[in-house]
């Protein structure tokens, strides 16, 4: 059980209908992720990445091909059905943090709990946690745009783990931030796989980030290089 | 709970916007209720009672207070009739025999047997007595005080006829409620009808189920007279005479399909707005794990809390609104008030309700329409 792989991707293919154009920026591809591995997918722009998460964190489904995450193969789920799953097994870290503006940090944090059925009081525990976790327990009433770039990433990623998930996405966490704040997102990144025990699938443009990851694949046309 | 909280902050978002929405579906609610209250009003007023015991003994073939023209001496004759309990003649005089929001009524009748007449109307302020004693005196309704702002000892004066108020009654009977009641021989005189002259009699009779045969009876009795009678159920009088002002009113229930039709189109509007202008963040809650219908709920919500907020709004200043002025429609010199009711408070509300909810159904859909990863992209 436990060395078999929690991500494991098997001859997938994804297409899209362009007009007339059929674009298949995934063909054919495999792909095995260990439990508690934080893997980082460089590629040129346009070369699936992203395609490629979302296929992992079950936003979208593949045309071709089989994937499992953990012991669910995703690919039978129905839409409905990835939704639900979603909801408990990924957190989902964006380039541009899409934190909602109109609520503070708290209530952003809060969101994937108000689809459980935890007490108001249990949310607080797991909040607050989830603020000390990313150090901003001092930052719990800010709205989004009293806050920096780094602190509202830091906001998001307490979003995507307040439930728990055992999957993290993150598509370009540091494309956005200086250098500094771009290092203190890595290191969270880094210590939730270590110390949480959190597979990480990391899209990135920066070596630099790659670097803080266990292990780098390259995407190009479609096919995985290391 | 915890999603309608997300909604209302989602609503505050955009402040102006949603006042302005709230504003327009209180406007087209306001009018909503204004149409119903009339409505409403007019319905209580003509609808057939199966425990109705007052009938309307009117001129055959007249329909207007001013001609309609009975001797006073009918009465002893049908207080004789089987079935009869108590008979009342009286004058009627107003400002404007056709269709008015502002109409001034004066019934004569006489000031000893009013009380036996009518002993459910209660006199609220000032004094019964004071009303037998002057010639002059007038006991008004309850609505007609409070619309002119008259106490008793006040005075005043329409159609030429001078009068003193003795006091302000109340009753069950809205008709009450609109009109100054004054001695019959002084109206008689004041208004140069003569002496000996009435418009009508009221006949209570024993019991409802003799009402039709009761009628019969008195129009048999004056069929070969000069003045031949025609006697119906007060309510069925009222329908009659006040046709026009009914076709008035059954009118604008059109008025009222049309405001509603138009607060269901503005907060549609509205709501597919709000919508278009949050697909990401839709999309982001979806990543999240907001099923689409939990995102339909929250623009669901959305809408319901618009319908409540303006229908509230709406209905509730229309019927603040009826209630201040306390408007009388009067036609051929028989007033309905309209009043604010309950029921016009509740119906409107849930129509308000219904609209947001049926406003909200496109754009809910509508808001999660477009497959995740393409908005997501853009
Ligand atoms: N929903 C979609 N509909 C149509 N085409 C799509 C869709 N999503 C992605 N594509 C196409 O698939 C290809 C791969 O896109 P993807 O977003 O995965 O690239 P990427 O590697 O993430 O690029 P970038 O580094 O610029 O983010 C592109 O040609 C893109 O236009
Ligand atoms: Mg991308």
């Amino acid at each position: 059980m436990s060395d078999s792989p929690f991500i494991k991707i098997e001859q997938v293919s994804k297409s899209f209908q362009k007009g007339k154009a059929t674009i298949t920026p995934l063909e054919n591809l495999s792909l095995e992720v260990p439990r508690g591995e934080f893997l980082a997918l460089m590629g040129p722009s346009g070369s699936g990445k992203t395609t490629l998460l979302n296929l992992v964190a079950g936003i979208d489904s593949p045309t071709s091909g089989s994937l499992w995450v953990g012991e669910r193969e995703l690919t039978t789920l129905k839409r409905g059905q990835l939704t639900k799953w979603r909801a408990s097994h990924v957190g989902y870290i964006f380039q541009l943090y899409h934190l909602v503006p109109i609520l503070s940090a708290y209530e952003n944090i809060e969101l994937p709990l108000l689809l459980t059925s935890l007490s108001k009081r249990d949310r607080r525990t797991r909040i607050e946690a989830a603020l000390d976790l990313v150090g901003l327990s001092n930052r719990a009433t800010h709205r989004p745009t009293e806050l920096s770039g780094g602190q509202e990433q830091r906001v998001a990623i307490a979003r995507a783990i307040v439930h728990d998930p055992e999957l993290l996405v993150a598509d370009e966490p540091t494309g956005d931030l200086d250098r500094e704040s771009a290092d203190s997102i890595l290191q969270l990144l880094s210590r939730l796989s270590k110390e949480h025990g959190k597979t990480i699938v990391m899209v990135t443009h920066d070596p630099r980030a790659a670097e803080a990851a266990d292990r780098t694949l390259h995407l190009e046309k479609g096919k995985l290089t290391r | 709970m915890k999603f309608v909280s997300l909604a209302l902050k989602n609503l505050l978002r955009n402040r102006l916007r949603t006042l302005l929405t709230v504003f327009g579906v209180a406007a087209g609610m306001f009018l909503f209720a204004s149409v119903e209250t009339m409505q409403y009003s007019l319905s209580t007023a003509t609808r057939a009672r199966a425990d109705e015991t007052t009938l309307v003994v009117y001129r055959e073939n007249r329909f207007c207070p001013a001609t309609s023209r009975l001797p006073e001496h009918y009465g002893p004759v049908i207080k004789e009739i089987e079935g009869v309990r108590e008979v009342i003649p009286i004058q009627i005089a107003v400002n404007n025999c056709g269709a008015s929001l502002d109409v001034i009524t004066f019934r004569g009748v006489p000031a000893e047997t009013l009380q036996d007449y009518n002993p459910e109307l209660k006199t609220i302020e000032g004094s019964y007595a004071d009303f037998t004693k002057r010639s002059d005196a007038a006991l008004i309704g309850q609505h007609f005080a409070r619309k002119r702002g008259l106490n008793p000892g006040d005075s005043f004066e329409a159609v030429g006829i001078n009068v003193s108020v003795a006091g302000i009654i109340a009753s069950d009977s809205p008709q009450d409620n609109n009109v100054a009641y004054v001695h019959l021989d002084f109206l008689q005189q004041a208004s140069r009808v003569g002496l000996g002259v009435v418009t009508q009699f009221n006949v209570k009779v024993e019991s409802a189920d003799q009402l039709d045969a009761v009628a019969d009876q008195i129009d048999e009795t004056f069929r070969a007279d000069q003045q031949p009678t025609h006697t119906r159920p007060e309510n069925a009088f009222f329908a009659e005479t006040a046709k026009q002002m009914i076709e008035l009113i059954s009118f604008t229930r059109l008025l009222g399909i049309g405001a509603v039709a138009a607060v269901l189109g503005l907060v549609a509007n509205a709501l597919l707005l709000i919508v278009q202008g949050r697909t990401r963040e839709t999309a982001i809650f979806q990543t999240i794990g907001f099923s689409r219908y939990r995102i339909s709920q929250l623009v669901i919500s959305e809408g319901l809390l618009i319908g409540l907020f303006g229908g509230a709004l709406g209905v509730g200043s229309a019927l603040f609104f009826f209630h201040w002025n306390a408007f009388t429609l009067g036609n051929e010199g028989l007033t309905i008030a309209l009043s604010p009711s309950q029921a016009v408070l509740l119906k409107g509300i849930a129509i308000s309700l219904a609209l947001g909810l049926l406003a909200s159904l496109y754009p809910a859909w509508k808001a999660t329409s477009k497959p995740l990863t393409q908005v997501l992209n853009s």
